[in-house]
This record gives C-alpha cells, sequence and structure tokens, in this order.
C-alpha cells in the first residue's frame, strides 16, 4: 500500500465512485432531502425574530444562516462511520485490506467522488439564499472566500477524520454506532448546527470554542455569513488545522490497533 | 375469524417479548441513547426561551408539552410501528416475503405485528416528565376533558404515524433500500417537536395537510391546554382514518405489484 | 389435482449497461426489455404425484412452482390447483399448501423453532389436538426433539432444514411445493430429508412438486419429471424413459481379476474410463448384450453392472439440443 500505488489508483477510484454515485441516485436525493434540521431551525428562529432580532440576527440573518448551514452540511458530510460499520460487520472490510490502495484514502476517495453530485445540490440552494438575504447577508470580502474554501476543506476533512476514528471503535466494541450518535448529539448541539455560536450564553461560548466540533460547521457558516474579520478568520482557521492534526493522528493510530486486533482475530 | 387475530397478535406479541428479553441490554442501551438525542431539541428550546417569552403564541411551558409528545410518539414509532414494518425490507431482501404471502393470515397484519420493542415504553416515561415540567411552568394542570380530549387526538396522531410509516416501508417494494427513506422520514417527523405555528406559509400548509405532523403533536398538546376547537379534533380523526384507508391501498397495490413483478 | 394450459409469465427488466456515460444517461432515462421467464405451459399433475422440475438455471421452474403457489401472478394462461386459482390466495387454498424455499427459512431466526410452530399454528387454525400429534409424529421421525428449543440461529443448516420442514408441514397441507431444498446440505442429510419428503407423500398421500438440481433429488423421489427450458416444456413423462430416448447408451461397469491393457478393450466398445478399480464401457442399448458375453468371455471378468447413462448426461445433451417441440414420454 505504498502512495505511489494509491495515486495511480486515484482516477478509478474516483471515476467508480461517482458511477456509482449516480447508481445510487435516489439513495442520494434521499440523503439530501433528509438534511431537515437546518430547515426546520430556520422555521424556527425566524419565528422567534419575527418581532425582534436576537442579538445581530433578525430575519434575514437567520435565514442565511441556516441556508448556509444546509449548503455547508452538504459540502462537509461524510458516511464513511456507516460504511466502515456496515463492512466489518459482513466482513467485506477484509477485501478492502488486500487491495494495494490503503482502506483510509479509499474512504477519502470515495467521499471526494459523491462530490460532484453534492455540490450540483448545493447551487440551486445558494441560489435561493442570495435570492432571499441578498448581497448584505453575505460575505463581501474575496480574500475572506478564500479563507471560506480552506475551511470548507478542512470541515471535510475533519468529519471524514471524526467518522474513521469512531469507525475504528467498531473493531473494539459491539456498539460503535451508539458512540456515534453521541458525538452526532454533541455536533449538533455545540457546533453551530442547531444554534448559531454567538447566541450561546458567553460561559458556554468560550468553552465551545475549545472543541472540534465548531470546526466541522459552524466556522465555514459563520464566515460565509461574514461573522469574521480576517484576523479572527485566521485564528479560527489554525485551530481548524490543528484540530485536524489531531484526528488525523488518532484516526491513524486507532486504524492501525483497529487492524491488528481484525487480523488477529481472523476477520 | 376476528378471534383468529387476536390469537395470532397474542403469539407474536409473546415471540416479541422473548426476543426482547434476549437482548434487553442492547434494547436498554438503546433507549438510554434516545434520552440523550432529546437534548437536541431540549438545548434549542431552552436558548430559545431565554431570549423570548413566546415564540410564535406558544410559551416555554406550552412547547414543552410539543415536544413531551413527540418524545412519546417517538416511542410508539421506535417501539410498535417500525420494528414490525423494517420486517417488511428485511423480507424483501432476504428474498422470505414468500412465506408470509403464503401464509392463509392478512399479511398487513403479520407484518405490523412482527416485531415490538417494549422498552420503548421509557418513553412515555421521559413524555410523562416532559408534562409535569411543562405544566409546573404554566402553573397549573390539565382537567379531566382536556386529557379525555387529548386521549381522542392521540388516536388521530398514531394512525397517522403508523399510515405514514407504512407508506414508507411501502416504498421497499420499488427501492429495496429504504434506510434512507426511514431517515429521510426520521428527519421530517423531526420537526414535529415544535408547534405548528412556528412554521409559516407553504411549510405551514404541508405540516398541516401534507405531512401532518401538526395532527401529530401539536393538536394533543393544544387538546391538553384546552384549546383544540372540536372542528378541528373531527378534522384530525377523519384524517386519521384517510390516511390508514389510504396506506392499506398503497399496501394492497405493492402487493399486488411484487407477485406480478416477481419477488 | 394441478391443471395448467398455455401459461405464460413475463417481465420487463431495465437493463443497467456499464460505462460512466451509460451510467449518466439512465439518470435521465431507462430503457427497458421484455424476459419470458415461462413461455406457454402446459401440464396435468394428479392427486399423490411426485413430480420434479428440472432445467437449467434461470429456465422457469422456480418461477411456475411460485405461479402454482399463488406468489406470482401469470401474464396469461390458466391454472387450477384443487379448484382454486392461485393468484386469489384464498385462505382455503392456502391453508392446503406449503412452501419450503431451499436456503431461505421462515424460522424466526433468534427464537427457538418451537415458537415459530406455535406462530403457525395460530396462523393456520389448527385445532391442539391435532397439532399436537402431528408435532409429535414430525419430531419423531426427523429426530428433532432437542433441538427444538434451541434459538434457530444456534443450530446447523442440517438441523434447521430439519425444524423447517417440521414448521411447513404442521398443518397438515396437501400439497407440497418444494423449490431447491437440498442446496447446501451435505449428502447425509440430503439423504434423510428426501427420505421423509417420500415417506410423508406416501403416508399422508400429499402432492409433492419439486424444483432441484440435484438430479439425485430427482432420480430418488420424483418417478415423473417436468422438464423445462428457456419457459418451454421440454418432456413430461417418465425419468428412465427420458434417459433412455435421450441418450439411448449403456455403461458397463467392469472390474477385472488381472490388469488388463485399454488397447484390448478398444475393439468391444468406447472405453471411457480405465482405473485399476473400475472400467467404465459406454455401449449402444442394442449392443449391450453381445458385448456383455464378449466381455465375460474375453476377460478376466469380476464384477459387470449395466447402467443407464448418468442423468447430468442425459440433461446436458437435451439441454444443447434446444428442442422446440414438446416430448411426452410415457407415464411413469
Amino acid at each position: 500500500m505504498s502512495l505511489r500505488s494509491t495515486t495511480r489508483a486515484l482516477p478509478t477510484l474516483l471515476r467508480v465512485g461517482f458511477a456509482d454515485a449516480v447508481a445510487y441516485r435516489a439513495e442520494m436525493i434521499v440523503w439530501v432531502l433528509a438534511t431537515t434540521m437546518p430547515l426546520v431551525m430556520l422555521g424556527l428562529w425566524t419565528a422567534v425574530a419575527r418581532d425582534a432580532p436576537v442579538g445581530r440576527y433578525g430575519e434575514p440573518q437567520f435565514q442565511a444562516y441556516f441556508l448556509a448551514t444546509f449548503i455547508v452540511r452538504q459540502l462537509t458530510g461524510s458516511w464513511a462511520f456507516w460504511e466502515m460499520n456496515f463492512e466489518l460487520r459482513n466482513g467485506t472490510l477484509s477485501m478492502r485490506l488486500l487491495r494495494p490502495v490503503h482502506p483510509l484514502l479509499a474512504y477519502a476517495a470515495e467521499g471526494v467522488a459523491a462530490m460532484p453530485m453534492r455540490v450540483a445540490v448545493s447551487i440551486p440552494v445558494a441560489v435561493i439564499a442570495l435570492a432571499l438575504v441578498g448581497p448584505t447577508g453575505v460575505n463581501a470580502k474575496p480574500l475572506l472566500w478564500v479563507v471560506w474554501a480552506f475551511s470548507i476543506v478542512g470541515a471535510w476533512l475533519l468529519t471524514l477524520m471524526v467518522n474513521l476514528l469512531i469507525g475504528c471503535a467498531a473493531f473494539f466494541f459491539e456498539s460503535s454506532l451508539k458512540l456515534m450518535d453521541l458525538w452526532l448529539v454533541f455536533y449538533f448541539v455545540l457546533s453551530g448546527y442547531l444554534i448559531p455560536i454567538d447566541i450561546f450564553p458567553t460561559r458556554l461560548r468560550s468553552f465551545v470554542d475549545w472543541l472540534p466540533f465548531r470546526y466541522q460547521i459552524g466556522f465555514p457558516v459563520e464566515l460565509m455569513t461574514g461573522s469574521h474579520a480576517m484576523p479572527d478568520a485566521l485564528v479560527l482557521l489554525a485551530r481548524q488545522a490543528a484540530w485536524i492534526a489531531i484526528f488525523l493522528g488518532a484516526t491513524r493510530w486507532a486504524w492501525r490497533r483497529g487492524v491488528a486486533r481484525f487480523s488477529a482475530f481472523g476477520g | 375469524m376476528k378471534a383468529r387475530y387476536l390469537r395470532l397478535l397474542a403469539v407474536q406479541l409473546r415471540a416479541s417479548l422473548l426476543l426482547g428479553m434476549q437482548y434487553r441490554a442492547d434494547f436498554v442501551l438503546d433507549a438510554l441513547v434516545e434520552v440523550f438525542w432529546m437534548a437536541t431539541a431540549i438545548v434549542p428550546l431552552l436558548v430559545v426561551y431565554d431570549v423570548r417569552s413566546t415564540v410564535a403564541g406558544w410559551s416555554r411551558g406550552e412547547a414543552l408539552l410539543v415536544m413531551g409528545w413527540f418524545t412519546f410518539l417517538q416511542g410508539v414509532l421506535e417501539g410498535a410501528i417500525s420494528p414490525g414494518l423494517a420486517t417488511v425490507v428485511e423480507h424483501i431482501r432476504k428474498g422470505t416475503l414468500d412465506f408470509v404471502l403464503v401464509k392463509p393470515a392478512d399479511a398487513q397484519f403479520l407484518v405490523s405485528t412482527a416485531r415490538l420493542h417494549p422498552w420503548r415504553a421509557v418513553n412515555v416515561l421521559t413524555a410523562l416528565a416532559i408534562f409535569a415540567w411543562g405544566f409546573r411552568l404554566l402553573g397549573r394542570a390539565p382537567t379531566l376533558s382536556n386529557v379525555a380530549t387529548a386521549v381522542v387526538a392521540l388516536f388521530a396522531s398514531v394512525s397517522v404515524l403508523y399510515a405514514l410509516w407504512m407508506l414508507t416501508v411501502s416504498a421497499a417494494f420499488y427501492v429495496v433500500r429504504i434506510d434512507n427513506l426511514s431517515q429521510l422520514f426520521s428527519a421530517i417527523f423531526d420537526a414535529a417537536r415544535w408547534p405548528v405555528d412556528v412554521f409559516r406559509g407553504a411549510v405551514w400548509v404541508m405540516f398541516t395537510f401534507v405531512v401532518p405532523l401538526a395532527l401529530m403533536t401539536t393538536y394533543p398538546a393544544e387538546a391538553l391546554l384546552g384549546r383544540l376547537a372540536a372542528g378541528t379534533l373531527a378534522g384530525a380523526l377523519a384524517g386519521g382514518v384517510a390516511a390508514l384507508t389510504l396506506s392499506r391501498a398503497v399496501w394492497l397495490a405493492s402487493i399486488r405489484r411484487y407477485t406480478s413483478a416477481g419477488g | 389435482m394441478i391443471r395448467v394450459r398455455d401459461l405464460r409469465k413475463h417481465y420487463k427488466v431495465h437493463e443497467r449497461p456499464p460505462g460512466l456515460g451509460a451510467a449518466l444517461r439512465s439518470v435521465f432515462r431507462r430503457r427497458y426489455k421484455t424476459l419470458a421467464a415461462i413461455d406457454g405451459l402446459d401440464f396435468d399433475i394428479a392427486p399423490g404425484e411426485r413430480v420434479g422440475f428440472l432445467g437449467p438455471n434461470g429456465a422457469g421452474k422456480t418461477t411456475t412452482l411460485k405461479v402454482l403457489a399463488g406468489l406470482l401472478h401469470p401474464t396469461s394462461g390458466e391454472v387450477s390447483v384443487d379448484g382454486h386459482e392461485p393468484r386469489r390466495r384464498e385462505d382455503a387454498f392456502l391453508k392446503k399448501i406449503m412452501l419450503v424455499l431451499g436456503q431461505k427459512q421462515q424460522l424466526l431466526w433468534d427464537l427457538p423453532p418451537s415458537e415459530t410452530f406455535e406462530l403457525n399454528r395460530a396462523v393456520y387454525d389448527v385445532p391442539r389436538a391435532e397439532y399436537d400429534a402431528r408435532l409429535a409424529e414430525l419430531t419423531e421421525l426427523l429426530q428433532i426433539g432437542d433441538l427444538v428449543r434451541k434459538p434457530t440461529r444456534t443450530l446447523s443448516l442440517g438441523e434447521r432444514m430439519k425444524c423447517e420442514l417440521t414448521a411447513a408441514l404442521i398443518h397438515g397441507p396437501k400439497l407440497l411445493f418444494l423449490d431447491e431444498p437440498t442446496i447446501g446440505l451435505d449428502v447425509s442429510m440430503q439423504v434423510v430429508v428426501r427420505d421423509f419428503v417420500k415417506s410423508y407423500n406416501e403416508r399422508s398421500g400429499a402432492t409433492l412438486i419439486l424444483t432441484s438440481h440435484y438430479m439425485e433429488d430427482v432420480e430418488k423421489l420424483c418417478p415423473r419429471v417436468i422438464v423445462i427450458d428457456k419457459g418451454k416444456l421440454v418432456y413430461d413423462g417418465a425419468l428412465d424413459a427420458l434417459a433412455t430416448r435421450i441418450r439411448p447408451d449403456k455403461r458397463i461397469i467392469l472390474r477385472f481379476s488381472r490388469p488388463v491393457d485399454v488397447a484390448d478393450l478398444a475393439p468391444l466398445a468406447t472405453v471411457l474410463r480405465h482405473d485399476p478399480g473400475e472400467t467404465v464401457l459406454r455401449v449402444l442399448k442394442d449392443e449391450v448384450s453381445a458385448v456383455v458375453a464378449r466381455a465375460l468371455a474375453q476377460f478376466p471378468v469380476d464384477d459387470l453392472t449395466v447402467e443407464n447413462a448418468p442423468l447430468e448426461e442425459v440433461m446436458s445433451e437435451l439441454f444443447a439440443r434446444g428442442r422446440p417441440d414438446p416430448e411426452r414420454g410415457p407415464p411413469p
């Protein structure tokens, strides 16, 4: 499993992944439509802001925020955990281990391959959002859009790492699904997904700043809605990178240990 | 004929209980995780009512009632409705639906009663706790007639919930891989945590008439508060009956298609 | 008992061609083609008969069986089973039939087979006395006494099949539909299943319809075969008559007391196999006595047997020919 053989396999992996994504188009659409939480929150928070804004969020700001959340969720979501869990339970993980491509990279490639379909879905939503909100609701500085691009890649990577790390728990525990459920609860509540971070009471906010969840979704969304100036944005980007590094290390370690155990027990 | 089906129900219940005994650790863990998931609704609710005293005409205590009914219905869904109907998907995947169809009993009845998770009754307890919390915030208790009306509204809710889930599962005859569809259902059902008045315009219409989440959680809550108009209740019951009829028709059509197209 | 006239079953399947371009196009437009799984079948089966449906993979045997059981609606044609139209799936009809599908089971997985038996008792409305008697009988015959209380998932495949048979027979059906029942079973278990099914048929007079890939099943169980290929009837009649008609050669199996050179055997007949323990000659039917006489005269023969061509060969021959007109052989 060398980097070179992986690089050579990459185009095929991507092509097959894309064909797969197209073949399972019905499932794709359902996945997209199942991202209802931002839209439900949109309804809730605009109802809250109907009479008066909450902090700096009036109705249009909430609309911008949650539509941005929908888009970022589309672009950064990963289902590698469920795939990994499924394959481990079936025994088909062994087949991945036999291939000359590192399985973690294969999962990553599959995620990348699904991107075109997901971007295709996000574009109409982005257009609607812009129409509803107007240019003031959206960040106007081009340099910050560059930072945003990095933050999206970072968020995608981070979410993938989380998926794979918790997926590795399946090597050791029966109930890894519950673990993912646990993570998801924290993720939904503390990442800015359900509640914009700046609405949180202040003592909770400083706590949340140190957790990885915000860098999975809240941070890119905040950049899109123009919540941060450049210096702030760069600091947050650095924090995101730090979390990615931590999870990358943890995932590789967990994977090695997990595979060793898996092979020892005959798969 | 009725007696036979009652006996069948008893046998199925027994089998489910035996199964539940075997996997009780799993089920208890499931129930606990379920309670933990409630944080994704309670926390936003608390934050919202931290900054406002009413939202769309609902106070905190009142909104909690809606959330309580949601928890209750979720228990009914995951304890009595979805496990049985999930067996349909399994049967289609494994090719064992033939065994169900070859039996001299109604297939919908057989699959609906095939599996129950009695541990989900913990949701009922949680719901009652939330009701207690809500009414404490409101500083009063529901009257007996309110409770009675709520129970009637509940029949409509459960009927609609069952019918919707049946429709989702019937999709398995066409799409086979419906894990996503059930996820879609859960995702949309999620919106029922909040009073329907929170949503406006087209969305409000959708949640009242198309995917009647309003019927499922908002109306029982209004009933408990003594705010549910008799006309609305009648409409809800009619809706429940209509939903059951529709889902039965779709199920029969799906079976017809299955037996024409071959399993 | 069973009457089938001009049965047809067509399917529309959508094509999924390979390649990225085709995959993209299939997002927008799907192409369908029609498959004829059953293409005009006619046959009658009397009560108490044991009939085997034979045919290559995809021939339509399982499809035919499912039509008879009411699980599939025919596209056209007449099907009557004990006076019922299977597709109507009347309760009275369903109570008369049983279904066993190889490698699939109706037994509840995590619970003991006894739970499935109880469930079936409730579903089929079997009176308690009748149920107890029949359960005792089946348990005795199949020797599953201590197995029925263990969860199904802990039983071996053979044990599961025995319990599966019990579950399927608990309501005393008149019609037994078995689709590849011995697939995946080891040899001894195959024998158990065959013997049991045969004796059940003989005792109860139930009609048996069996589909199988294993020639052994058909040879041992079914005096009558209906051969189906590409949805059409190819042969309907006695099994041995089929063998004789299609492959009119016989096999002579010899064992010699002293080693014999294969070159010496050649003028006698075609030598199919010449091993130290066994020599197999292929001989046309009319020449059997002549060859036997010469073999006994010229060679040190220890043991001699005359057999039909193995069924596998007959079948391959039959399907290779692709006969358009169905043959009706003599009844068994």
